[in-house]
């Protein structure tokens, strides 16, 4: 793996979504949370995924991710299949070329700011010397060096979550997934959080799929991508006659 | 967790709090698992607590009947008084023909002195007359008559049946039955006694009926004793012939070195002439009572040595010319010494206890942690919602009370079912444990619940908090370490056991003199566990800047992890406590069963040990040439073994076991063995002059090197001993003089052995196929029998009990610390697998979090439990269990101990899979959505 920002080599879409299904549950009370959901998304790309509460945003993100396996469709990210890899290969997918965002930061406790930006670089196999460096770049990048030391509880809520993307660019993913990245700061941090992602997917060259409620972030993006009640927004009149929706 | 149920409507305006009880019902299904786990715990310690005090005291019955047993003769009770004057109205003696039931009558007044208590535990009395021992004055050899009559209380009058075999039972000599001849006090010619004599005696003495026995006392008169018929005992094994054996046979050296008894018996009717025979106050007239070993309880033991001590002390001073009663007894001592093991055993088993019942209460006190923990959120929101603390106090108070008091109730009725009379006294720490520490934490939880949101913003008031929580923290730790000071330093001042005399009742129970004592284990492991808990963040910290520089990408998080439950109380100090505590009474267990065998090996010598019978010594040389020709014997040792021999110091005689044996052939067989090597002995060889070199152990220290005895001897010129050293010990005997035979010999008195040791594996086999004229015993045997003793036996089964208990508290703690830290655990390894971490390196680094804790108690623990041991094996009294002189030396249970430190090893081992494969069947996407935290 390399730390440099890769200038795409070949043409195609880096994350491909095709025909995913997702639904919960059997029966009359099963939950369709995704329908046959199919875009692409092209490198280097900044992508807003918008829709109401419920609409499957937080389904669809974890299906292409590989937190979760879609009931039938497929997943490329950077060519490889998501939905046919194993435990072993999804780890490796995520420690290689995918990295996520959350609400909820996610950072560990018990480890300090910049440990927290290390760990994948740990799990990695990063040498040492390597490893600082790129930590004491990262964080530089979102502004935090002065809190390396400091744990997550000791940082406030866009702190942390500054930490999280930090921590999410340090393996230098093909794609980055942030769920609703801003959902528990206040708007003008969740401005500033935006702004950052804004930055980074720049600088860093991933490609970023971002879900959010707040149109104001919605402007930031290179391209919105609409979800309603499990369907692509562009796909609901094309699919609805065929679609058998109880 | 979150409280989503519409619930309840706070009700304000109550004066008592009431609960509510579908929350109550909701939240004791909601969390079945850990209040079921909270009330197995109490009522498998109820069983234990309840069940061991009534078994004690059963055990402590069963131990006074086999001390009695045991201890033989000497808890015989006996009484003498004088016999009546018998003067004539010539100025002489007169014959009295009523002289049996005179003694039948002193028979009936000593069984009305008993009172109802003592007699109901003994069994039928037998009077004895009996004679002056006399010389018989024929031949060289030392040979000794004594005339003999019993009379136990059957109806036929006179002693336990015999069968004439030649001649009858002996007839009055002169003047008919109902004689009443007068002889003059003095100068008189020898009053004619008649006697029967056994076949054995007879045969030894080669007499027939009608013939004469040349007798004559100590001042050299002249007895006139007649055999009037040989007999033999219609049942040898009847007790009466034990008060005086050489009645049935010879018996050697009941009057010295190289003697040999004779007993004339007496009849109803020949029993006046032999009072005729001697001086009037030469006869011994002696009630013999011998206690019913099965007729004794714990209970009745106190009231019958009372009984005893109170008669012992009525008796007139020997010197009383009237016929008033002289008690005499070792009873009394016998009894004491067992209410002193009795006490020492039940001491003992309350520190087993008092660990048990520590470990117990800290295990439920996390257990009620954890519950707690997962209810935390719940309490929070119901505290939100305005329900009032008393009221939620009283909810969680009436769950968890309900639950301890029937799990104890339960656990109590199978104590009752094991041993009637268990009782509460011990369970109520650990029944209050169960049913207050939950609501206390529950409650505090709810409190702080509310609480948290006016933590005070400002630094030096947050400051302040936190010294109050550290100040209250040391202060708790100082108590503790107090009281571990306080207990161990009145643990080893008055030890144990009470003394003797205040050994009255059972020491055994939770409270009295004897708790602080016996917590003092229990308190020293706590104390420990607190140091350890000190150091283990440091400890913690320090593995965590290693893993952060290692190179191992996994050894970090797991530290990471550790150090922060590092801090964590509860936990630690179960999996230490109990583990210490399990160490403890395993090291008692094995230092207690190494003891027995020492023991065992000082009282037989060897592996086996032939006690040649008397008469039968001529035979000791082949025997020994024999058992050394058998396969597998390596030592063959002879040596002549007498008790009681006197020895002369200065002007004081005492008497003292004496060892005729081959010094250097001694010595090799001591270096064979445990037995500790007694290097004084090469000092033994003599030089062939002047006086006769000699070892001397006494149990106060014995003369110094240096001093002169001198060994004395009935009819042959005492030998002169120096004494070159301390003895090594032999038997059971406290006071022993030791010399070379070869050297004792060339002195002049050659030896005659009667004892013989044998070392090898096929030492018993040996023994037994070639026991012949020899008593045989067995150092496996005995090692079995004192194994088998009540108290011993019982305590060791209760130390292993305890060692169980304990291990399986530590292991429940380990279960509950890991299931009350799973939740942050798995909240970090979730996040690391977003991260990239497959799912098997999650197993190691939860392994890597749960391991410190359990490795500091797997290895701290046994450390601790044994220093422990060595700290308390002096006051704990095992040797009067293990019945060996010294105390003993600690011994160390590796295998076990290393079995411990196993057991808590492997369960982190199954834990962190299982735990693992649970949250498998989760999808990551469901676990971060729940809310990882
Ligand atoms: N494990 C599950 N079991 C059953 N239904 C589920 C599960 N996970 C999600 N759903 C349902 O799927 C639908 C889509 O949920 P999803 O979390 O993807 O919505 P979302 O767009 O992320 O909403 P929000 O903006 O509130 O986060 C919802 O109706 C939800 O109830
Ligand atoms: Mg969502």
């Amino acid at each position: 793996m390399s730390a440099a920002p890769s200038t795409e080599p070949n043409a195609g879409p880096l994350l491909s979504v095709r025909g995913v299904h997702r639904s919960f549950g059997a029966g009359p009370s099963a939950v369709h949370a995704l329908r046959d959901v199919s875009f692409d998304l092209a490198p280097g790309t900044m992508a807003a995924l918008i829709g109401r509460s419920g609409s499957g945003k937080t389904t669809l993100l974890n299906v292409i991710g590989g937190l979760d396996r879609p009931d039938s469709g497929t997943v490329l990210v950077d060519g490889t299949d998501v939905t046919a890899l194993d435990e072993d290969g999804l780890s490796r997918l995520r420690r290689d070329r995918v990295a996520y965002v959350f609400q909820t930061f996610g950072l560990i406790p018990v480890l300090s700011a910049a440990e927290n930006v290390g760990a994948p670089l740990r799990l990695a196999r990063v040498p040492a010397a390597e490893r600082e460096r790129r930590v004491e770049l990262l964080l530089e990048l979102v502004g935090l060096a002065d809190h390396a030391r400091q744990r997550p509880g000791e940082l406030s809520g866009g702190q942390q979550q500054r930490v999280a993307i930090a921590r999410a660019l340090a393996a230098s993913p093909r794609l980055l997934i942030a769920d609703e990245p801003t959902g528990q700061l206040d708007a003008e941090t969740g401005l500033s959080v935006m702004a950052l992602l804004r930055g980074v997917v720049e600088s860093e060259g991933v490609t970023a799929l971002v879900s959010t409620h707040d149109p104001t972030m919605v402007a930031l993006a290179d391209r919105v991508i609409r979800i309603a009640d499990g369907r692509l927004e562009g796909q609901l009149g094309e699919q609805a006659g065929g679609q058998d929706v109880t | 967790m979150r409280w989503h149920a519409a619930l309840r409507v706070p009700d304000h305006r109550r004066a008592l709090p009431a609960p509510h009880w579908p929350s109550v019902r909701g939240r004791a299904r909601a969390d079945a698992g850990p209040l079921l786990l909270a009330a197995a715990v109490v009522a498998v310690v109820t069983l234990l607590a309840g069940a061991v005090p009534p078994l004690l005291t059963a055990t402590a019955g069963d131990a006074v009947q086999d001390a009695v047993r045991r201890s033989g003769r000497d808890s015989d009770l006996l009484v003498h008084a004088r016999l009546e004057r018998d003067d004539g109205v010539n100025g002489g003696r007169m014959r009295t023909p009523t002289l049996a039931e005179d003694i039948d009558d002193f028979r009936d007044r000593a069984v009305d002195a008993l009172g109802p208590g003592l007699r109901a535990a003994m069994r039928p009395p037998v009077a004895t007359v009996t004679s002056p021992v006399l010389k018989i004055t024929d031949g060289s050899v030392l040979r000794t008559f004594q005339l003999a009559y019993l009379a136990d209380d059957r109806k036929s009058g006179g002693g336990p049946h015999v069968t004439w075999i030649a001649g009858g039972p002996p007839p009055p000599s002169a003047g008919g039955v109902d004689s009443r001849a007068e002889v003059p006090y003095e100068g008189g010619k020898p009053w004619r006694v008649q006697v029967g004599l056994s076949e054995a005696d007879a045969a030894a003495l080669n007499v027939r009926p009608g013939a004469r026995i040349p007798l004559a006392d100590d001042q050299g008169n002249v007895k006139d004793v007649q055999v009037s018929g040989v007999f033999r005992a219609t049942d040898g094994a009847d007790p009466a012939w034990g008060l005086a054996p050489s009645l049935l046979r010879p018996v050697s050296g009941a009057d010295g070195v190289g003697t040999t008894r004779f007993t004339g018996l007496l009849s109803r009717e020949s029993l006046p002439d032999a009072r005729l025979a001697f001086g009037p106050d030469d006869l011994q007239r002696t009630v013999w009572f011998a206690p019913d070993p099965g007729k004794l309880t714990w209970d009745s033991a106190h009231t019958i040595g009372a009984k005893v001590v109170a008669l012992k002390a009525t008796s007139g001073s020997s010197g009383a010319i009237d016929g008033s009663l002289k008690w005499e007894t070792r009873l009394d001592d016998v009894l004491r010494n067992v209410r002193v093991q009795v006490a020492a055993a039940s001491a003992q088993a309350s520190v087993l206890l008092t660990g048990v019942l520590a470990a117990a209460v800290l295990v439920l006190l996390l257990a009620a942690d954890l519950l707690v923990r997962r209810r935390a959120p719940a309490l929070g929101a119901a505290r939100q919602r305005g329900v009032a603390l008393p009221d939620l106090s009283i909810e969680l108070l009436l769950e968890s009370a309900v639950i301890a008091l029937s799990a104890a109730a339960a656990g109590l009725a199978l104590a009752r079912a094991v041993a009637p009379g268990a009782s509460w006294a011990w369970v109520i720490p650990v029944v209050l444990a169960a049913a207050v520490a939950g609501p206390a934490f529950g409650t505090l939880a709810a409190a702080r619940a509310t609480r948290d949101r006016r933590v005070p913003a400002n630094r030096s008031a947050r400051s302040w908090a936190r010294h109050t929580v550290r100040l209250r923290r040391a202060a708790l730790e100082a108590a503790v370490v107090i009281a571990a000071i306080a207990a161990f330093v009145s643990l080893s001042q008055r030890g144990i056991a009470p003394a003797a005399d205040d050994a009255a009742g059972l020491g055994l129970g939770p409270v009295g003199g004897g708790a602080l004592p016996a917590s003092a284990p229990a308190l020293g492991v706590l104390a420990g566990t607190l140091v350890l808990l000190r150091l283990m963040p440091a400890g913690t910290g320090l593995a965590l800047r290693q893993a952060l520089r290692s190179r191992r990408p996994l050894a970090v998080f797991g530290a990471a992890r550790a150090a922060a439950t590092s801090a964590r109380v509860l936990p630690l100090l179960v999996l230490v406590t109990s583990a210490a505590l399990t160490s403890f009474a395993l090291t008692l267990d094995a230092t207690a069963v190494r003891g027995l065998e020492d023991g065992t090996w000082r009282t037989v010598g060897a592996d086996a040990r032939l006690d040649v019978l008397p008469g039968a010594t001529a035979s000791t040389p082949g025997l020994v040439r024999r058992v050394a020709a058998a396969p597998g014997v390596g030592q063959v040792v002879a040596a002549q073994v007498t008790d009681n021999v006197r020895f002369a110091a200065d002007s004081l005689v005492d008497s003292r076991r004496l060892v005729v044996v081959d010094a250097s052939a001694f010595r090799r067989l001591l270096t064979s063995t445990p037995l500790p090597d007694a290097p004084a002995l090469a000092r033994l060889r003599g030089t062939g002059r002047g006086d006769v070199p000699a070892l001397v152990r006494s149990d106060d220290g014995g003369p110094p090197e240096g001093t002169r005895l001198q060994l004395l001897r009935d009819g042959a010129p005492s030998i002169r001993l120096t004494v070159v050293g301390t003895a090594p010990a032999v038997g059971d005997a406290g006071d022993v003089v030791m010399v070379d035979a070869a050297t004792l010999a060339a002195a002049g008195m050659p030896s005659v052995p009667d004892t013989i040791w044998v070392r090898g594996p096929g030492a018993a086999r040996a023994a037994a196929a070639n026991a012949g004229a020899a008593d045989v015993v067995l150092r496996d045997d005995l090692l079995r029998a004192r194994r088998a003793a009540p108290l011993t036996s019982g305590l060791l089964r209760l130390a292993w009990a305890s060692a169980a208990t304990l291990l399986a508290l530590g292991l429940l703690g380990l279960l509950l610390g890991a299931a009350a830290s799973a939740p942050e655990r798995w909240q970090t390894l979730t996040r690391l697998r977003t991260l990239g971490l497959r799912p098997r390196d999650a197993r190691w680094v939860a392994a890597g979090e749960l391991l410190p804790p359990v490795l500091v108690a797997a290895v701290g623990g046994p450390l601790l439990g044994v220093l422990l041991a060595r700290l308390t094996l002096g006051s704990l009294s095992l040797r009067t269990l293990t019945g060996q002189a010294a105390d003993l030396a600690l011994v160390l249970p590796w295998w076990r101990l290393a079995l411990v430190t196993a057991a808590l090893l492997a369960t982190v081992a199954v834990v962190v899979p299982a735990e693992s494969a649970l949250r498998r069947r989760r999808r990551l996407s469901e676990v971060l959505r729940v809310g990882d935290g």
